[in-house]
């Protein structure tokens, strides 16, 4: 088992031979830093930004301790900050602390006992505030994202549902059976779009709530899944599908994470096909290593645009207006993949089309 | 009051360009209607087709990809000389009943009006008595 790492401790003192002492001191305890001026703690904080307290000397010549505490207070928030002075120095303690600048405030000549429990307390609060600060930022993620959620509901999900409302109210007052017909036909793409976005949301949950559950990958019940699932759709389409396989070793992971992103980037290359042409395809091969699986999905459809290629994987973004995306797919692709500590890259050529290369590491 | 009006309809979505096509050519008031699915394709249209007098309703979808209605909304205050924006009524659209929205809508001065999906007779005949 290795040890607790050593908390690191500043100590800022112009007398030389405080310094000294102090480091004779505490040493063993703590990874100990010191310096005898203002500008050279500031030196020593920024060769060393993960010092986790500090304790400064008040009188010094040049800056005193509280101008050095507010100097460093808007690049170095997060250190613990202590003052050490003696009794006459009083009035400016008090102020310092009141501007928040400082954490505790220690008398001259100081005691070891004082030190030790001013640095184990400090470092405690330290601790506590990073832990929040982390806690807080996750927060304001998991709220930006149900902003987003909320604000692409209301239009994802709604704006289907109203574009069949406002062509049922067309149809209502046609006489017209073929014009009929064909809003009958945008109508059920309409409708297939709110039954993407809902099942793109199950899976969303799935991943977020859902614990990873590991077993051994039988890839050739997978291919067999893909095929009865896009099979019908490349007929329709006149695409061909091609999946090859190589397995070597074999793969452990979470299937329906795995599931996931194979039907996601399967259907993207469905999806996003060049019309125009004869010879479509979507190819997908899988390599099993040892220790990893590599999965290319390659289609020679509408490709990606270099402007928007960094932003696929954004939770909403679509990058066409050519077919019905929910902008949730690639997202989900991304999220299933950080779970399984996996990777994604993309090359593409718009008009030419698009490969994707994910690597998953076996668990 | 019946003076014809050329129309332009601006959504990434097939069906609701149909339902305004119908919607607009059932009113009687149009002599053109040219419907977009992509923004930046209308941009060029109405920067490159400057020759008409005729005046113009735009209706643009808010929630679009690649250019959204906001976004096409900047650029047409960028390239289109406000001289020429006079015959343009342009109107947003939005199926998401969203407060930002509606208050950013406001914030441009070449947006008439800000309207929930769909587009129904009863839409178009408050964007009409504002043309």
């Amino acid at each position: 088992m290795s040890k607790p790492e050593k908390i690191k401790v500043l100590y800022v003192d112009d007398e030389a031979n405080n310094l000294v002492g102090f480091k004779a001191t505490f040493r063993l305890d703590y990874n100990v830093f010191v310096a005898n001026s203002a500008d050279e703690g500031i030196e020593m904080l920024e060769k060393n930004p993960d010092i986790k307290v500090i304790l400064c000397d008040q009188r010094m010549p040049g800056k005193t301790g509280v101008q050095f505490y507010e100097e460093i207070a808007s690049r170095y928030p997060a250190p613990v900050r202590m003052l050490l002075t003696g009794y006459t120095d009083i009035e400016s303690v008090i102020n310092a602390i009141n501007r928040g600048h400082i954490y505790r405030y220690i008398p001259k000549p100081w005691q070891e006992t004082d030190i030790r429990s001013a640095i184990e307390e400090g470092y405690k609060y330290y601790v506590t505030n990073s832990m929040l600060n982390v806690k807080n930022v996750e927060l304001q993620k998991a709220y930006d994202e149900l902003d987003k959620f909320a604000y692409s509901v209301t239009h994802d999900m709604r704006g289907p549902i109203l574009s069949v409302l406002g062509a049922i109210e067309i149809a209502k007052n046609s006489d017209d059976v073929p014009e009929i017909k064909e809003i009958l036909e945008m109508m059920e793409k309409s409708i297939q779009r709110v039954d993407d976005f809902i099942q793109n949301m199950h899976e969303y949950y799935n991943l977020k709530r859902g614990e990873l559950q590991i077993k051994e990958i039988d890839f050739n019940e997978i291919i067999k899944e893909l095929q009865e699932l896009y099979d019908v759709g490349a007929k329709v389409s006149n695409t061909s599908f091609q999946i090859e396989l190589n397995q070597q070793d074999i793969f452990r992971t979470d299937v329906l994470s795995l599931k996931i992103i194979l039907n996601n980037l399967l259907s993207n290359a469905f999806k996003y096909q060049r019309k125009d042409i004869d010879s479509k395809f979507v190819k997908l091969e899988i390599i099993v290593g040892s220790g990893s699986v590599t999965i290319y999905v390659r289609d020679n459809g509408i490709g990606i645009d270099q402007a928007h290629i960094n932003d696929i994987f954004n939770m909403f973004y679509r990058a066409t207006s050519q077919s019905v995306g929910s902008g949730f797919g690639l997202y989900n692709v991304k999220d299933a993949l950080r779970k399984l500590n996996g990777e994604i890259q993309v090359k593409s050529q718009p008009g030419e089309g698009t490969e994707f290369k994910v690597e998953i590491p076996n668990k | 009051m019946s003076e014809k009006l050329n129309f332009i309809v601006i959504d990434d979505s097939k069906l609701d360009c149909f339902i305004a096509e119908k919607v607009i050519q059932n009113s009687g008031r149009s002599e053109t209607v040219k419907s977009f699915m992509v923004a930046t394709e209308a941009l060029d249209y109405i920067t490159s087709n400057s020759s008409s007098d005729t005046k113009t309703v735009v209706l643009v979808d808010i929630q679009m990809p690649v250019m959204n209605g906001f976004e096409f909304i900047e650029a047409y205050e960028e390239k289109v000389p406000e001289e020429a924006r006079n015959k343009y009524l342009v109107n947003l659209l939005s199926s998401s009943i969203n407060e930002t929205d509606m208050i950013r809508a406001k914030g441009y001065k070449s947006v008439n009006k800000f309207l929930n999906k769909p587009l129904t007779k009863d839409t178009l005949d408050v964007i009409l008595a504002s043309a």
